[in-house]
């Protein structure tokens, strides 16, 4: 027996990040506004408070705060010639649940993809010519640009309040910030956090290699902020428990301390958390939606009728609740064609050990998720890739977030697994070793992709979203080509021993390495070969709109949440200035 | 209550010190609860923090002993330069050098002693708003647990955030109004006037009420 509810103007599937920011928007705008959110509501007061939020054994090993995988895991292969299985226990990628979404657990490194990536077919080709990429590699133009989107980034780290340096005001380049960045408006709200000692250790080293260190931006913040809606944010403290934990001191910028509290005052909104969406009703025509059915934490089914239908979901979530309602044509990976599922991509992720004499103490869990120093001298398209046979890079940096006991315990290669001889290389050099991240961009490709599995069902008897992925030949040069060069980096730091560890496939999810999933609900121009239209509506069923980053043709060299927030304020403008004043398509096709 | 709240204390000893002069005061710091002789610097101490550094309500001189040798001396620093306003402070830290100022640092450090008892009990609600501050926060005002910085019970943790433990409450909430007013300002990142301008009187009265409450965490 389905219950059905009153009709709304809006559902939104989805109370993360995009989720609290559209609704805001839309209910601010007058219109009735009802949030699913399919886990619980939690606040920073009592829900993230101290000693408890500092459990790493439930937080970091066990994964509090992730989706449940006991009831909604995702099943895995390398490929197609392979059988899926359940990822029992989150590793590789960690996809939040509960309201504030995966921003709760984040580490608060807030980047802007640069004007080149948004543009990435046409100036991958205008510079290196026709056949320079393996021809199964499907990157392509994301079908808004750079200066578009400028306002809404803008918007996007004034509403956080990131902390941070310009390096590029309006085309003048500011020193201390990053010259490789593409123009922005005006200087982030606040100064950058302060650097960390590994951080003075690679900024010397890069600069006496040439290179241009810039502190990494952060949406932990450095001083007391209050936000163009209000909200008050503390300083943060360094206590080294950002991602996979949530913040304790209003420090961190979430759903929670920037935007919820004045959308939930908003009598035109109604959260409803508990809530799992199963999926997106469409009319007869199935050009149109006509809400959502969902199933409540009693197990009761209702069907919500709204006139527009929002899913802002993890990643994943998203392309699954495609798959799930029949929106879109689904890809196939042997013709080539369909759109849904399609350009999954992810993030090349490498990592570079220096390891120091014990006079250089390094005091790795005085941090923050994003105080560290990086350079972007081999990240995106910053550096000329001609006979190199790849494109993309990644952002290298002493970015470390943590020391926390359990997890944290850099030993060089060879030490044994277990026993004294670990335990004996963990005491040596836990404290004077520096690790560098490497956050390599991830080109899409044919054989890359998601769909519904054939055998595995979630707890409420709907199809597993199956993953299909390998890194590209394209990627696994790329990162041994960047991993050299921060051997060197760590070398000029004056460490005893420098490793490298290029990532090399095959990609596995037993390993951590980045929770930046992305594509599957690609935008673009074309419909094709894009799932949404560049203002993110459904180009099948327009009164659908699909924001997250699932929306990304291919995933860049740096962590995606800034660019996300642009999208978002993007896609809330289009919705309140184009849409909802003439619902209709808003590209003609 | 903290099993370390008797530690250190030898009954009988200090009570005696309250009234007199710093002057006459000076030997009397009993070797039986000190682990290193009185530096000559702390010897103005005494006259208002008392002889073993317990404090004195009267005058609003907050128990000093136990707190760490970091958080006393930069204490010191800050009221010579006047981040933390305070005029009696203020004379006796620029009267001090450097090293004098370490050393007393050093000696407060190692004292241990209880706490003054603090005032009336509050009333129930008053107690249960205060307890509620300081082990949870409070979401409306946006204000996290005290003790996420202060420590599990208010003893201090690292050595920059005081215990508030045992420490009288007429002190803790001067010091909250000093934040709020910006005549205290020197701490990191502004967090105290953070917290202290989203708490009201009673708040203030509560939970500066629970942590003197407590009685001493010696450390």
């Amino acid at each position: 027996m389905v219950q059905r509810l009153k009709e709304v103007d809006v559902v939104v599937i989805g109370v993360g990040m995009v989720g609290s920011i559209l609704s805001k928007e839309l209910a601010a705008a007058g219109y009735k506004v009802v949030g699913l959110e399919r886990g619980q509501a939690r606040f920073t007061v009592p829900e993230f408070q101290s000693p408890a939020i500092h459990d790493e054994l439930r937080f970091d090993v066990r994964k509090a705060l992730m989706q449940d995988n006991t009831r909604e895991p995702v099943t895995f292969r390398n490929n197609s010639s392979q059988t899926a299985l359940p990822v029992r226990r989150w590793e590789s990628f960690l996809p939040g649940t509960g309201l504030g979404g995966s921003m709760v657990h984040w580490n608060g490194q807030t980047y802007r993809f640069q004007a080149n990536d948004f543009e990435l077919a046409t100036r991958t080709r205008e510079r290196y010519g026709k056949g320079f990429l393996d021809p199964d590699i499907t990157i392509q133009d994301w079908g808004v640009t750079y200066e578009e989107l400028e306002p809404h980034f803008d918007r996007f780290e004034y509403l956080l309040g990131t902390s941070g340096k310009a390096g590029n005001i309006k085309g003048q380049i500011m020193p201390g910030g990053d010259p490789h960045e593409s123009p922005r408006a005006r200087e982030y709200p606040t100064p950058p956090m302060k650097e960390h000692f590994q951080g003075a250790l690679f900024r010397k080293a890069a600069i006496s290699l040439g290179y241009h260190p810039f502190p990494q931006p952060s949406s932990n913040l450095s001083q007391p902020y209050t936000n163009p809606e209000g909200m008050k944010l503390n300083t943060c403290v360094f206590c080294g428990f950002c991602e996979r934990y949530a913040c304790e001191h209003y420090a961190k910028s979430t759903p929670q301390t920037v935007i919820l509290p004045v959308l939930l005052a908003n009598q035109n909104f109604e959260l409803r958390t508990g809530c799992q969406v199963q999926r997106i009703n469409l009319d007869s025509t199935r050009k149109r939606a006509t809400g959502v059915n969902y199933i409540d934490a009693a197990g009761r089914e209702f069907e919500q009728p709204a006139a527009l239908v929002i899913t802002s979901s993890f990643a994943i979530n998203n392309v699954r609740m495609l798959l799930l309602s029949g929106i879109g044509k689904p890809y196939d990976p042997g013709t080539g064609k369909g759109v849904v599922g399609r350009n999954y991509a992810y993030q090349t992720m490498s990592t570079v050990a220096s390891f120091f004499d014990q006079d250089v103490i390094i005091n790795p869990f005085m941090a923050s998720g994003a105080s560290g120093t990086l350079i972007n001298d081999f990240a995106g398209d910053n550096f000329d890739h001609a006979g190199l046979g790849f494109i993309g890079g990644a952002f290298i940096g002493a970015v470390n977030t943590n020391g926390r006991p359990i997890q944290y315990h850099p030993v060089p290669p060879g030490t044994p697994a277990w026993g004294k001889g670990w335990k004996d290389a963990v005491l040596k050099h836990y404290n004077h070793t520096v690790m560098f991240s490497l956050h390599g961009s991830s080109v899409s490709q044919r054989q890359n992709y998601l769909d519904l599995d054939p055998t595995y069902r979630d707890a409420w008897g709907q199809p597993l979203l199956r993953m299909t992925f390998d890194f590209p030949p394209n990627d696994l040069k790329m990162a041994a080509y960047v991993t050299a060069k921060a051997v060197e980096i760590g070398k000029a730091m004056g460490a005893k021993q420098v490793n490298g560890s290029p990532r090399k496939g095959p990609y596995t999810t037993q390993q951590y390495q980045t929770t930046h999933n992305t594509g599957g609900t690609v935008m673009g121009k074309d419909p094709s070969t894009s799932v949404v239209n560049r203002y993110l509506q459904c180009w099948d069923v327009p009164n659908v709109f699909v924001i997250g980053a699932s929306n990304y043709p291919q995933n860049a060299s740096w962590n995606p949440t800034g660019t996300l927030g642009a999208l978002t304020y993007w896609a809330a403008d289009a919705l309140k200035n184009k849409y909802l004043k003439n619902p209709g398509q808003l590209v003609p096709t | 209550m903290s099993p370390n709240n008797t530690r250190g204390w030898k009954s009988g000893v200090g009570l005696v010190i309250f009234a007199a002069a710093y002057v006459a005061q000076a030997p009397l710091a009993d070797a039986a609860d000190t682990k290193s002789a009185v530096p000559p610097g702390a010897v103005p101490c005494q006259a208002c923090h008392g002889g073993h550094g317990e404090g004195r309500t009267a005058v609003n001189a907050p128990r000093i002993a136990g707190q760490t040798a970091h958080y006393i001396e930069k204490q010191l620093r800050d009221f010579a330069s006047g981040t933390r306003e305070n005029l009696v402070m203020g004379g006796i830290a620029k009267s001090l050098s450097d090293a004098d100022r370490a050393k007393v640092a050093a000696y407060y450090a190692s004292l241990s002693v209880p706490g003054v008892a603090g005032g009336a009990r509050p009333s129930a609600a008053l107690a249960a708003r205060g307890h509620e501050l300081a082990v949870q926060g409070a979401e409306a005002r946006r204000v996290q647990a005290c003790n996420n910085c202060h420590g599990p019970e208010g003893g201090g943790a690292g050595l920059s955030a005081p215990y508030l433990a045992g420490q009288m409450a007429s002190y803790l909430a001067s010091q909250l109004k000093s934040w709020q007013q910006g005549t205290r300002r020197n701490d990191a990142g502004n967090l105290m006037a953070s917290v202290a301008t989203r708490l009201d009187d009673t708040d203030i009265a509560a939970v500066t009420a629970y942590y003197a409450g407590l009685g001493a965490a010696a450390p």
